[in-house]
């Protein structure tokens, strides 16, 4: 990827009010080796079960069959294809919009059947640079539109399902036609005006929330919506040691300079290295101190970013990861943690791998990881799971 | 009269060996005590691996006077103590 060119792809989803399962679904991909982003939303018909298994089958078969390059047309038909027929309407059917771009190239926007994409650059909308329709021999009542878009940094482009764009259809007299693509695209802007660096993963949620919103609450229909935004990386930095060697502590703590809400300490003793060599101090207010939960308190460092204990709490934050538990239910030094993983799209660990003796402890009541073992996993699965971008430096 | 500092370290040995507990013990303090001690959380003091000053959990007090092997009754009667108050 160019150096620091970021891909953020974020959506948000909403169950049909009643149902057990959505009907939509939402698959990103990531080919490292093509520096290449694909993604694929896809309402099955229905709702519930069914239309969940319908929508899951189209994105994982559009997700395999982009990504080995398969012609359009080709593609779709093996799709509708195997999709399972409707016992109550005799017909087999998921909609899809697919996203499908490499770094330094054109984006290429594949729908059927959903609402269009929008493209917006700041606050004004782009056309496609091409358009065109298809229309399958097998299945003459369906059309693919194709589009090529000229995706520039700052650009973003926002897919939905029609449970967005038709919220409030004929049930609000002022959007008798429902929110529509135009209610969408005006709200996006209207946001990206008020905050011009939203985003993915603020601008998806609040699209959808807006939506359900519209009907007080209430979903008519399954709601999904996905954002992708191309931006200058935004680069967090989590250091915890001590370094290996005592000189190298200078340098170690020389990473700390990236801005305050960049950078996490963490670490008892890695905090007191950054005092040594900074000068800097964390204060721990008596809010934190009682607030702190089942993990030692988060502290504030005036200049250099939060301050956290260290290997307990990397390890509540990796379980969370791993088991993908949202940060609300977490400690607040865990959850301080998540919510700047998530607000960074490269993070950038520096770890100084001496072996703390006092863990070893025989007293001490649970065992205690390695750091350099839970950033190893940190790593693998924010890489993985969270599409970050991940640097792991050892000291 | 100034208040007892009361800093206790939340470094990883510290916590689990009770530091969690002795962070509860503000809550807890009679009202003849309540305005004249102040506690602070410190990420670290920095003495687990002093074996001369024995094991954690650590505690200072007025910023000078270390406590090894803190526990919420220690640290209780140290500060009546410091306070000039009976100890029970």
């Amino acid at each position: 990827m160019a150096e620091d060119l970021f891909i953020e792809m974020e959506y948000a989803q909403f169950t049909k009010t009643g149902q057990a399962a959505c009907g939509d679904d939402v698959r990103l991909l990531t080919v490292d080796r093509e520096n290449r982003y694909i993604a694929a939303l896809s309402d099955g018909l229905g709702s519930g079960v069914k239309a969940h298994v319908l929508s899951t089958m189209t994105t994982t078969m559009a997700l395999r069959f982009l990504q080995s390059n398969i012609p359009t047309l080709e593609a779709v038909e093996i799709i509708m294809d195997s999709l399972p027929v409707c016992e109550t309407r005799k017909i087999s059917y998921a909609t899809f919009s697919l996203f499908d771009f490499a770094l330094g190239g054109r984006a290429k926007i594949l729908e059927m059947g959903n609402p269009g994409y929008i493209h917006l650059r700041g606050t004004e909308e782009i056309a496609p640079v091409s358009e065109e329709r298809m229309v399958s021999v097998h299945w003459p009542d369906r059309t693919v539109r194709e589009c090529e878009v000229d995706l520039r940094a700052g650009d973003r482009i926002i897919l939905c399902s029609d449970g967005v764009t038709q919220a409030g259809l004929g049930e609000r007299r002022d959007m008798k036609l429902g929110w529509r693509r135009s209610g969408v695209r005006a709200f996006a802007q209207e946001r990206i005006a008020a905050e011009a660096d939203i985003s993915a993963r603020d601008l998806s949620l609040e699209i959808a929330r807006r939506s359900v919103n519209i009907t007080a609450g209430v979903c008519r229909d399954d709601v999904s919506c996905l954002v992708v935004y191309l931006r200058h990386a935004r680069v967090g930095r989590i250091l915890t040691g001590p370094a290996f060697r005592r000189e190298s502590g200078a340098e170690f703590a020389s990473q700390a300079g990236l801005g305050e809400d960049h950078v996490v300490i963490c670490g008892g003793t890695t905090m007191n290295i950054l005092t040594r060599e900074l000068g800097v101090e964390v204060k721990i207010s008596l809010a934190d101190m009682r607030a702190a939960g089942r993990l030692p308190p988060v502290g504030k460092v005036p200049g250099v970013g939060i301050a956290t204990e260290g290997i307990l709490t990397l390890s509540a934050v990796l379980s969370a990861l791993e088991e993908g538990r949202s940060p609300e239910g977490e400690s607040p030094a865990a959850r301080a943690i998540l919510e700047r993983l998530a607000r960074h799209d490269r993070i950038e660990f520096v770890v100084g791998t001496k072996v703390n003796e006092s863990h070893q402890d025989p007293n001490i009541p649970q065992d205690l990881e390695l750091r350099r073992s839970v950033t190893r996993r940190l790593a693998a699965v924010l890489e993985k799971r969270y599409r970050k971008e991940v640097r792991v430096n050892f000291y | 009269m100034d208040k007892v500092k009361v800093e206790i370290c939340c470094g990883t040995a510290c916590y689990l060996l009770g530091a969690v507990h002795l962070m509860e013990l503000e809550a807890q303090l009679p009202p003849e005590m309540r305005e004249r001690v102040a506690f602070e959380a410190k990420s670290c003091l920095g003495q687990c691996e002093n074996d001369r000053l024995g094991g954690a959990p650590f505690v200072r007090f007025n910023g000078t006077e270390m406590m090894s092997r803190a526990t919420p009754g220690a640290v209780m009667a140290r500060l009546r103590e410091l306070l000039g108050l009976e100890v029970a």
